[in-house]
């Protein structure tokens, strides 16, 4: 086997600047696949992340009747006693915390412009409002006992011109279907990353949101989140009693899951034509070689040489090309990949849930970061390597061909 | 093995070298057909070589002296008749056998040389051990000694193209002996080659066949190589016409 292998490696070095060639188209392939990949996973774990941190939680637990799309505040449709809920999954080792939501929908006016947004009652003190607490820009954040302070986001706020202090008329639906308006106080102004959340979304203190949508001391939700995500699971089958829906974070990002596998599809689809195009680059450049080289055939097969170990040491050659060349893909996908997920690309003021559409999930946020995953970058080397070798088979085959005399004829 | 164990049982039995026949062929026909066109290469041929010996197969073109090497050296198979070697009958082995035959028993010599190009004189001598699977330090030796004994120590790291026709012929010498066969086979060893080359071609085959007892069979139509045979058998129409010994 060595021996082939160093017989495989001189032939490489006799046309260098083939070798070359060959070697660097399956470098860029694979690096193209790698830095493609990251890019793809880093969309696809940004998006869930952040719906994860600004809408969904880990775990959500409503009333089996609540009707999300519409936002219902009916009293029937909320849950009761959601404080004991939430006690309740803050006592399950998994949970981090956990705390009730109110969600109603709303319109903001000011003297100039109205704008409809979505009104979250929410626990100021709560772990599931950190991001927001994290991203506050200007202002103070919001108080649990607070029944005339809101907060809005920087986006919001710059586009209705609208500062920290201002006196703003918020008009809400109510439990008894029938909309309310109360004068409320911007306390603050938050930057979630995300535009698509920061453009419709205001938030106050629950017991305020609960008296103002008149819906007693009910939620829409429990929102927990975990330490680990992969225990949602676990929490759900904790929290799972009669006249309750449980759901996980997979469960409330359905659609951008369903979407994003999709995507990976087409994806894995591209890898798959690229990484053939290359093994065809390789295959040409092997059968090239063997009409070169015919006589070369005849010679070894005089010396001695089995028509396998021939083909062998054909398969050599385009496995140390493709090895070569595999291992410069990785170097150079993995130097986009680590631009990709230390600097990543700007989405300016592009948000991806505006242009999949509202409710697809896609929660991009300014940056694009890609995710690297090393797994992932052996697994398509080897499947790199693999089509290479198949690609392989007929020249290589083909050099097994010829009889020793007819190879000798060449001369 | 084989070889070794022949050579063994000889010397035990005080056999001459000349009364052991390496090679034999006997009533060897070979007909090539292209498309619906019969050739026929050989029509019946009946030939002993014993070992040790120095063996010119002459003729014209086309008068079957490479198919006879070809047949000799495993590299194809007789249409009819056999084909030993050794002792061993050949002409119905498979291709995998005859690679394995040829790799520790039978060295070619070629008209247009033969190297491996890219590879530098040193290693072309190598390869044959190398697919034999000698050892690094026992190749070296061997090699380094071989190309000696062809007069190339200072041209062993060049490549085929950067040296001469005669030098390359030697290598390919070198080259053929490096696994110690038992039978080297020449096709047109000088046709390629001027007369001095061709000469000096021709004395280091003859010294090593004397030196290392190695058995000779070289196909050529050139005169000027008769006189180094201690055997001249001559074909025409694929026939052995003429089988005669020079005088030692």
């Amino acid at each position: 086997m060595y021996r082939l292998w160093r017989i495989a490696v001189r032939d490489l070095r006799r046309n260098k600047r083939r070798s070359a060639l060959t070697m660097i188209a399956v470098m860029l392939g694979l690096a193209l696949v790698i830095a493609l990949h990251s890019y793809e996973m880093g969309a696809m774990e940004t998006s869930i992340k952040n719906n994860i941190r600004v809408e969904t939680g880990h775990v959500q637990v409503r009333a089996e009747s609540y009707d999300a799309e519409k936002v219902s505040l009916k009293w029937e449709e909320l849950l009761r006693e959601p404080q004991a809920v939430a006690a309740q999954a803050k006592a399950l080792p998994n949970v981090r915390d956990a705390a009730p939501v109110l969600w109603g929908s709303g319109i903001l006016n000011t003297v100039d412009e109205s704008v409809g947004l979505r009104v979250y009652g929410v626990d100021p003190r709560a772990e599931t409002m950190a991001p927001f607490r994290e991203g506050l820009v200007s202002g103070a954040w919001l108080a649990p006992d607070d029944r005339s302070g809101i907060l809005i986001s920087w986006r919001l706020a710059e586009t209705m011109e609208l500062v920290v202090g201002d006196r703003i008329s918020l008009l809400v639906n109510t439990s008894d279907e029938l909309p309310d308006e109360a004068i409320f106080d911007i306390r603050g102004l938050y930057d979630s990353g995300i535009p698509g959340f920061d453009d419709v979304t205001v938030f106050m203190p629950l017991a305020k949101a609960q008296a103002f949508m008149r819906v007693g001391d009910r939620a829409s939700a429990v929102v927990a989140v975990l330490d680990d995500q992969e225990d949602a699971g676990a929490v759900a089958t904790a929290l799972t009693a009669p006249g309750l829906e449980v759901q996980t974070w997979r469960d409330l990002n359905e659609m951008m899951l369903t979407l994003t596998e999709s995507a990976m599809g087409i994806l894995y689809l591209f890898y798959g034509i690229v990484m053939a195009i290359v093994a065809v680059v390789v295959a040409n450049t092997l059968l090239m070689s063997v009409f070169e080289r015919t006589r070369e055939m005849g010679i070894l097969a005089a010396l001695g040489m089995k028509g396998r170990q021939i083909m062998g040491m054909f398969l050599m050659e385009s496995a140390t090309l493709g090895a070569l060349g595999i291992l410069l893909g990785v170097g150079l996908g993995s130097l986009a990949a680590y631009y990709l997920v230390n600097v990543g690309i700007s989405l300016g003021d592009l948000d991806m849930s505006d242009v999949a559409g509202a409710g697809s999930g896609f929660a991009l946020g300014n940056t694009l970061y890609g995710t690297y995953i090393w797994g992932d970058t052996v697994v398509l080397s080897v499947v790199c390597l693999v089509i290479i070798l198949v690609a392989s088979l007929y020249p290589a085959w083909f050099a097994t061909r010829k009889e020793p005399i007819d190879a000798l004829r060449a001369f | 093995m084989v070889e070794i164990r022949f050579r063994e049982v000889a010397r035990v039995l005080e056999i001459g070298r000349s009364e052991m026949s390496v090679i034999e062929l006997q009533d060897v026909t070979r007909v090539y057909k292209i498309g619906e066109v019969e050739t026929h290469a050989l029509r019946g041929v009946n030939l002993t070589i014993d070992e040790g010996e120095f063996t010119a197969i002459v003729g014209p073109s086309g008068s079957g002296k490479t198919t006879i090497l070809q047949l000799m050296g495993c590299l194809d198979r007789p249409t009819s008749g056999r084909v030993h070697i050794n002792g061993q009958d050949v002409s119905r082995l498979k291709a995998n056998k005859r690679a394995d035959l040829r790799k520790g028993t039978i060295g070619f010599v070629f008209q247009f040389f033969a190297l491996i190009p890219g590879l530098t004189a040193y290693e072309n001598v190598d390869l044959p051990m190398l697919l034999a699977g000698r050892k690094r330090s026992e190749r070296r030796e061997r090699a380094n000694e071989l190309l000696e004994a062809v007069g190339l120590t200072e041209r062993a790291r060049h490549r085929p193209d950067q040296m001469s026709g005669g030098e390359q012929q030697r290598v390919a010498i070198a080259r053929a002996l490096a696994v110690d066969p038992v039978l080297v086979l020449a096709d047109e060893p000088t046709a390629n080659l001027d007369t001095e080359n061709g000469r000096q071609i021709m004395e280091i085959m003859q010294r090593l066949n004397e030196d290392t007892g190695t058995t000779f069979v070289f196909a050529t139509h050139d005169p000027r190589v008769f006189p180094f045979a201690r055997r001249v058998v001559e074909v025409r129409d694929g026939k052995v016409a003429e089988n005669s010994r020079h005088a030692e």
